[in-house]
């Protein structure tokens, strides 16, 4: 398995996009900067739908907090995008280093549930069925986001020093 | 300067921040820095996106109870920087881009009090969006932006 994964590194280290990636000056501060804007957006706009989720700010109509998702859409987007470029940049960096495999399984999680969460719950919301309040499966969704959203920061944060990424 | 700067960084503290091999020393610290830029920008740009037309469908009224959040992310951030700062005082005290980064907070900080006295300034009920408050919210998104373009041009000086 190990080396599977090694060869591929290897492989993609070798194309001419990761070398173009690795060998553009400031590509790869620019998508620090871009990676860390899209994470603000996504915990902003996500945190806040979670929270009137959670039942904070209550006279916000439910729909009307649904209709700012696209810009956490547009911040995770924002995130993927340059986050895919460090891999194809410098894919040894990732490849053994276990903070790397526990960031993508909260990814993962995140992912899903906001998944989950649009296929059960979005229509009902348009239809401004839930405006004010909503099953309490829609708490622990919001909870099981804002918490994995922390924990990808966190295994993000945490790729520089647990497998030594910069 | 130089002697302050250089007694910070040695210090016990100091030393322990950039030196401990604990991921409890600076790996925590940075983390919990990225965590409060998330919640403070973050919840910046809710209030700004709605501010400048976004989302026209929610009441300005209850996002005024963003501003405690966006607090706690500004206070986690303004310790966790502290503690940064003072594990490595004599190369961000001497450069330009630490001092920029710090003006452009003050800034940011200063939009935010003013955005909040322009929509929220006559009370809760009679929150109002204004050609003003439009201004300030698009200086504000785009401060924060630059505080994090400049923070994280600081890994590479």
């Amino acid at each position: 398995m190990n080396e599977t994964l090694d060869l591929f590194a290897t492989w993609l280290r070798g194309t001419s996009i990761s070398e173009a990636i690795r060998v553009t000056p400031w590509l790869w501060p620019l998508c620090e900067i871009l990676h860390f804007f899209g994470l603000s957006l996504l915990i902003g706009v996500a945190g806040f739908f979670d929270l009137r989720l959670l039942g904070f700010m209550t006279r916000v109509p439910m729909s009307a907090a649904w209709t700012l998702m696209p810009w956490a859409k547009a911040g995770f987007a924002l995130a993927a995008l340059t986050g895919v470029t460090f891999f194809v940049g410098a894919p040894e960096q990732y490849i053994n280093n276990p903070a790397f495999y526990v960031k993508v399984f909260f990814l993962i999680v995140a992912n899903l549930n906001a998944i989950y969460f649009e296929v059960i719950y979005r229509k009902q919301i348009e239809r401004k069925e839930l405006e004010v309040d909503g099953p309490s499966a829609i708490k622990v969704i919001a909870l099981v986001s804002i918490v994995s959203w922390f924990f990808v920061i966190y295994w993000g944060r945490m790729l520089p020093f647990i497998g030594n990424a910069f | 300067m130089m002697n302050l700067l250089a007694a910070l960084e040695n210090s016990g503290f100091g030393t322990w921040l950039r030196e401990s091999p604990s991921v409890w020393a600076y790996p925590a610290v940075l983390t919990l820095h990225t965590m409060g830029l998330g919640v403070l920008v973050g919840g910046n740009a809710v209030l700004d996106l709605r501010l400048l037309g976004w989302g026209r469908a929610i009441p300005l009224a209850p996002l005024e109870k963003l501003f405690p959040v966006m607090w706690i992310g500004f206070w986690v951030n303004a310790i966790s920087g502290i503690a940064l700062f003072v594990g490595d005082a004599t190369t961000k005290g001497t450069t330009w881009v630490f001092m920029t980064k710090l003006v452009i907070i003050a800034v940011g900080v200063l939009l935010l009090l003013a955005l909040r006295r322009t929509v929220y300034g006559r009370g809760k009920a009679v929150a109002v969006e204004t050609p003003t408050s439009r201004v300030l919210a698009a200086a504000s998104l785009a401060l924060w932006f630059l505080a994090i373009v400049t923070g994280r041009y600081m890994a590479y000086v």
